[in-house]
């Protein structure tokens, strides 16, 4: 047995040495305790899906032996009902696995306990009662429950596990609960199951072994001091304690017990083991020496290594470690390509296991190992043809093996590889986006977007058509917010020419290659020069890296299918419009199609498409990432909108974003600060999920200063317009706002933020000052925050300044007509520096629209007023005399309550008929009046005139004398009734 | 003045103050004081005495111009100590009323009918006057003295404002202030002296009250008309409102009369001891019914503008009748 101790350090140092890859701290503890006993701990970790059942068997079953020790019958039967209950749960584990040993050993161990104390009438006289009666209990329910298991107990019965005495068993079995409960305090720091596994195993072990040398504590500390972190130390203290408590209780020999499944008990360190219990009795060696390997060893290795996927004390990093053994093996081994790729597989789904949450993003290593692994995987599959990847492959079916038929594997590349581009966005929504670090992270784009290719063009002829959506969908996501700048240099009409062309190009691709600096990356332009002049740094930290960096930049090369970008987005939506079944996509794929010709200035095709898709009716009823995408790509259809100059167009695009004043959140760009309350953690969390990547983001200020550029466009001359109209409405409220704004400021200096440009502008706007409002809209600092944003700056400067001049021209001839009689329109056009048919066709229109009461005289090359407008002291006055009518009605109305007419209640019953008598009552009044004014003659009259002209509801200007004669007549009219 | 004082005294409260007496070095004073403050409003003292139904103000001094903003502040005690310095210089000393600066005669408001009801209440004869800067720009010198009528006075003792309470007094907008005639006296040294100035100063170059354009002002005015109207008509919704729940209530209170009517007689019938008559208005509490001071107040107001655009208009009216004739003359003669 002391060799078995020696055995046991060897092992374990051995353990340490394979693992000094960056091993953590934290894990060291558990490592050291693994002597040389894995079987348990491999053992568990196989059975770890059952874990939970036979963990919680195994408390009762130790809480009952204690209770056995101290003969408590009645607690024995309570702990023996426990029992039952727990096994019932634990039966479709049991009935998968088969009858957990320990239970059928507890159960005969219990049916002899019992009979023994039955035997024994002297102890059960000088029994409590309450015992006794236990105890009778309990021999009948054992007896009858026993019968169930009666043949998983003559099995044990025939080949028990070595026959251990039944304290020395129980006592074991409590002490390695007892550690188990202890280690978990150790695991929940660790987080690592399994360690804790190992070292009760190992614990056990120890004792066993201890015990076996006849040494004191000492060994203890000599054996801990061996290979314990110090760090561990401190957790170990009170537990060493209590066992070495326990053990001197006891004084008994304590045998090392027999593990269940392994059949021959330390009697070396090795022992042979079939494959299915003891393959990672040490983790680096996989599998034993002698052992064959073979594709069926691997595969059933491979089951057991994921069984433990997903389970709380799963050390994931682990894993990885495990599969990539795993995968080394079996390449070293030639184990042929399926079961690589079924190792691949598993491997890249523990890498995406690797974190904890999902809302985290991975580590930049993990992510490199992944986008690796991804490689390989994609470089096999492409490479092997014959391989089937599919979900629909059950288990069963697969086939690793034979190379005769086509390899099977179950699995999905399709869904990994979107999983991917998920953690992806991830990564870059969790670095800061003004670091070096995000660029680093957008060079690898450039890979995901190549394995996104390579993944389509393995698809693209294996899977249905559901599922190359899915694919393109994923390309489309990396397209569609990139601007092509190969599309300014080529004017508009050569590329109408082009068209077909190109149509061809796809067929037989890679035509340009030279264009695809600019396609990958064309937003980033800036930042990729800057990140390729600091590479030797990032080199230095990641060795690596720069190798497959390089590595992949000639597959890229290589494979890359450089096409124009707008044909293939062109083909891609198509494809998706249609062959997508599921709506969602469909509903992206446009968006996205809409987005990238926005930006690439096709207004007109991505406003047919807009249109033509009704998106606007049914998009509050789609998710949010689809909202999102919605907003962005409203907002695009805007700024290509102003750049083409349909003002009004563009400022109705941009309405609903910029009203709120959230377009931050609106266009998932970052979370506003809300006022009134708290976000809820969850919540924040969820919309940290949706923002933006950075280099996706669409600038907010170019946004903001196109919107309000163009409501100054529209509003200024409505303004103009609608001076006097009481009925006039705010076309844009932020607009509005801006302005009110200025106004409130006591001294207003030069502008000098956007805002503050539009809003000086908008000033000289109003009273026809185009240049100055070009002066400040194109000023040197708008170009520097805005319009230098565009693609095409001097066009849409160009196409301001038109705009400006003829809004301005507009407004002019709004507020100040009333002062001409006539204008010369090459005045004006040598005013606002336009050309005279430009003039004459702006205020034909207006004239045609009415909006200008005047009329062309072409002899003379003048306009000529009508001068038909009221004054402005005139529509004062009729503002006057409409909110005095209003006045009067409701003085009317007070009258009627005074007369008893009352509103709502009264009517609904009596309400027709005192409306009647009411309406008789003025009939009554006027008549009488009349009649009072024949007696009284002509003077009276007209006054009884003037009354019933009141009654009409006629002028309020003298209203107040009329007013009151109605209300002495109406009074004396219900008097007399009364 | 010994009699000025016996008047004082004896004098009835109707008849307190026939005109008043406005000495030129006041007037001057007073826009000497609006010029300096510019647009804000501008309050002072007014000192004098009354003699007979006379009023004399003979000087005045205004109110420091930020005094709201300084909490050490005491109003009265600069008001005593200005007055004690005045009576030493032997100026009339005796408080009379205050004055206050207004744009287009914007000027009834609670605020000033507050600070005169103070004023009347403590001395009988005080007076307010008006003036308005912009007025006398325009070559009118605009100022008017208005008392609060002993109906308004009565009124305001009780604060009742209640629609039952100004029916019962006859209270109306036209009957919020009394406007008292205004004389504008100088002694004949003054008098003398501006005789001189004229004989011996250059005359004004121009006048500007012959202006004829006059819509500016006439717009500023039918804008502050419709805010006015605006705000009566939302003040006589409201108590139109009001009514309609006086009204509501009443019905829910004669139904719940009838009910237990109905509800005794039954019991009567079936020789139950009927259920005692509750006081209504405990179960419904009367409504408040809202102020109509308001409603004066915005009523006088418009009152005053309409006076104001009447006069201006007419004015302006004949003004351009003035121009035209000028006009055609000169037509006549160029011909």
């Amino acid at each position: 047995m002391a060799s078995r101790f020696f055995g046991a350090g060897s092992s374990s140092s051995e353990v340490e040495s394979s693992s000094d890859e960056e091993e953590q701290v934290q894990k060291a503890p558990g490592r050291t305790f693994q002597f040389s006993d894995e079987e348990e701990d491999t053992k568990r970790i196989v059975r770890s899906a059952k874990d939970k059942r036979f963990d919680e068997l195994e408390t009762i079953i130790k809480q009952l032996r204690n209770h056995k020790k101290i003969k408590d019958m009645s607690k024995i039967l309570e702990s023996f009902d426990e029992l039952t209950r727990a096994m019932k749960k634990a039966n479709n584990v049991v009935e998968k696995e088969g009858m957990p040993r320990f239970y059928v050993r507890c159960l005969v161990e219990l049916e002899t306990f019992i009979n023994e104390c039955w035997a024994d009438k002297d102890g059960r006289k000088s029994m409590s009662k309450n015992n006794s009666k236990s105890l009778s209990t309990m021999r009948q329910k054992v007896r009858k429950y026993n019968k169930d298991f009666e043949k998983d107990i003559t099995t044990y019965m025939e080949s028990p596990d070595a026959d251990v005495p039944d304290e020395v068993e129980g006592s074991e079995s409590e002490e390695s609960a007892d550690e188990a409960s202890f280690s978990k305090d150790v695991t929940a720091k660790a987080s690592d199951f399994q360690k804790a596994e190992a070292e009760e195993s190992s614990d056990d072990d120890f004792w066993g072994s201890s015990d076996e040398s006849s040494s004191s504590s000492s060994t203890d500390d000599e054996a801990y001091g061996e290979n314990l972190a110090a760090k561990f130390l401190k957790k170990t203290g009170p537990g060493t304690e209590k066992r070495e408590k326990r053990k001197r209780e006891k004084k008994e020999l304590k045998v090392r017990p027999e593990e269940e499944e392994v059949e021959n008990d330390g009697q070396g360190e090795w022992t042979v083991v079939t494959p299915g219990a003891g393959m990672v009795r040490e983790r680096p060696k996989m599998f034993t020496k002698d052992q064959e390997i073979t594709v069926e060893a691997v595969n059933k290795k491979l089951h057991e290594i994921l069984a433990a996927r997903g389970k709380k004390g799963t050390d994931r990093s682990e894993q990885i470690e495990l599969l990539t053994e795993l995968m080394k093996i079996s390449t070293a081994h030639n184990l042929g390509n399926g079961m690589l790729v079924k190792i691949l597989f598993s491997l890249i789904m523990s890498v995406y296991d690797y974190n904890p949450t999902v809302s985290l993003c991975m580590k930049p290593e993990m992510w490199q190992k992944l986008l690796d692994l991804v490689q390989d995987l994609l470089q096999i599959l492409e490479g092997n043809p014959a391989i089937v990847i599919n979900e629909k492959v059950m288990e069963e079916l697969e086939n690793l093996e034979s190379t005769t038929e086509e390899f099977r594997v179950r699995g999905c590349v399709l869904s990994m590889i979107e999983r991917l581009d998920e953690e992806f966005t991830k990564m870059l929504q969790a670095c800061d986006a003004h670091s070096t670090e995000y660029i680093d992270r957008l060079k690898d784009e450039k890979m995901v977007c190549c394995i996104i290719e390579k993944l389509y063009r393995y698809l693209e002829s294996r899977v249905t058509s559901a599922d190359l959506c899915r694919v393109y969908m994923l390309r489309i996501n990396h397209m569609y917010y990139k601007f092509d700048y190969t599309t300014i240099a080529r004017p508009a009409d050569e590329k109408a020419a082009e068209k077909p062309l190109e149509k061809e190009a796809v067929e037989k691709p890679l035509e340009k290659p030279l264009e695809k600096e600019a396609v990958e990356k064309p937003l980033e332009k800036p930042l990729e020069k800057e990140a390729e002049e600091k590479p030797p740094e990032k080199e230095a930290e990641a060795e690596g890296s720069s190798g497959e960096e390089t590595k992949i930049t000639e597959d890229t090369q290589q494979v890359e299918v450089v096409v124009d970008p707008s044909v293939l987005m062109d083909e891609l939506c198509k494809y998706i419009y249609a062959k997508d079944i599921t709506d969602r996509i469909r509903t992206r794929a446009i968006l996205c199609h809409i987005y990238h010709h926005a930006l690439h200035n096709r207004w007109f095709e991505a406003r047919d498409l807009m249109m033509m898709s009704h998106l606007q009716d049914t998009i509050q009823h789609s998710d949010i990432p689809i909202q999102i995408l919605y907003n962005r790509t409203m907002v695009q259809l805007g700024l290509c909108a102003f750049r083409h100059a349909s003002i009004q167009d563009a400022h109705n695009c941009l309405l609903d974003i910029q009203s709120g004043g959230r377009a931050k959140e609106l266009l998932a760009q970052g979370l506003l600060m809300q006022r009134q309350q708290e976000r809820r953690p969850e919540q924040e969390k969820l919309e940290k999920q949706r923002q933006m990547p950075f280099h996706m983001h669409i600038n907010l200020e170019l946004l903001e200063c196109v919107y309000l550029v163009s409501a100054m466009l529209l509003e200024i001359p409505y303004m103009a317009a609608h001076e006097f109209d009481p009925r006039r409405r705010m076309i844009s409220k932020s607009f509005h706002h801006q302005l009110k704004i200025a106004e409130r400021q006591t001294l207003t200096g030069p502008p000098e933020s956007m805002r503050e440009h539009v809003v000086a502008a908008s000033k000289a706007m109003k009273v026809g000052d185009w240049q100055q409002c070009t002066e400040y809209i194109l000023s040197d600092k708008m170009n520097v925050k805005v319009w230098n944003l565009f693609p095409e700056t001097d066009r849409v400067r160009e196409m301001i300044r038109q705009r400006i001049q003829e809004e301005s021209l507009r407004t002019y001839l709004f507020t100040y007509s009333s002062v001409y009689d006539s204008l010369s329109l090459v005045t004006l056009a040598e005013q606002f520096r336009m050309e005279r048919g430009l003039v004459h066709s702006v205020i034909s229109k207006m004239i045609i629209n009415e909006e200008l009461m005047a009329s062309m005289d072409e002899p003379s090359q003048s306009v000529v007023m009508h001068r038909t407008e009221p004054s402005r002291l005139q529509s004062l006055a009729l503002q006057l005399s409409e909110k005095i009518s209003i006045l009067v009605e409701n003085n009317e109305k007070l009258l009627e309550i005074k007369q008893g007419i009352l509103p709502g209640t009264q009517r609904r019953d009596g309400g027709y008929q005192q409306r009647g008598y009411g309406g008789d009552k003025w009939a009554d009044g006027g008549q009488r009046n009349y009649q009072g004014g024949n007696r009284r003659g002509g003077h009276q009259q007209s006054g009884g005139y003037r009354n019933r002209n009141q009654q009409d509801g006629g002028g309020g200007g003298g209203g107040g004398g009329g007013y009151q004669r109605r209300n002495q007549d109406g009074g004396q009219g219900y008097g007399r009734r009364n | 003045m010994a009699s000025g004082r016996g008047s004082r005294r004896t004098t009835e409260s109707e008849a307190t103050v026939q005109y008043v007496q406005l000495d030129g070095l006041v007037v001057l004073n007073i826009i000497k004081h609006c010029e300096e403050v510019g647009s804000e409003l501008s309050q002072g003292v007014l000192l004098g005495l009354l003699i007979g139904n006379c009023l004399e103000i003979t000087n005045c001094f205004p109110f420091p111009r930020n005094a709201l903003d300084d909490p050490d502040f005491d109003e009265m005690q600069y008001q005593m100590e200005m007055m004690r310095h005045l009576r030493y210089v032997n100026i009339d000393h005796l408080h009379v009323g205050w004055y206050q600066s207004t744009f287009f005669g914007g000027f009834v408001s609670k605020a000033l009918m507050d600070s005169q009801f103070q004023y009347q209440h403590s001395l009988d004869e005080s007076v307010v006057l008006i003036y308005d800067p912009l007025k006398t720009t325009q070559g009118y010198l605009s100022v008017k003295a208005y008392r609060l009528t002993p109906q308004t006075m009565a009124i305001y003792e009780t604060m009742d404002f209640s629609p039952e309470n100004i029916k019962q007094t006859k209270m109306a907008f036209s009957k919020i202030f009394d406007e008292v005639p205004v004389v504008i006296k100088n002694s004949h040294l003054v008098n003398a002296l501006c005789l001189e100035i004229e004989e011996i100063g250059p005359p004004t170059e121009k006048y500007s009250f012959l202006d004829l354009a006059t819509s500016s002002v006439l717009e500023k005015n039918i804008k502050l008309l419709m805010d006015t109207v605006d705000e009566l008509s939302q003040d006589s919704n409201k108590f139109h409102n009001h009514y309609r729940q006086v009204a509501k209530q009443n019905q829910a209170k004669q139904q719940y009369v009838q009910k237990r009517h109905q509800e005794n007689a039954a019991r009567t019938a079936k020789g139950e001891v009927a259920l005692p008559e509750e006081d209504i208005n405990k179960l419904f509490k009367p409504l408040l019914p809202p102020s109509r001071l308001d409603n004066l107040l915005l009523s006088g107001q418009i009152k005053s503008y309409c006076e104001q655009i009447n006069q201006y208009s007419s004015q302006g009216l004949g003004k351009l009748f003035f121009a035209e004739g000028l006009q055609d003359k000169k037509q006549v003669g160029t011909i």
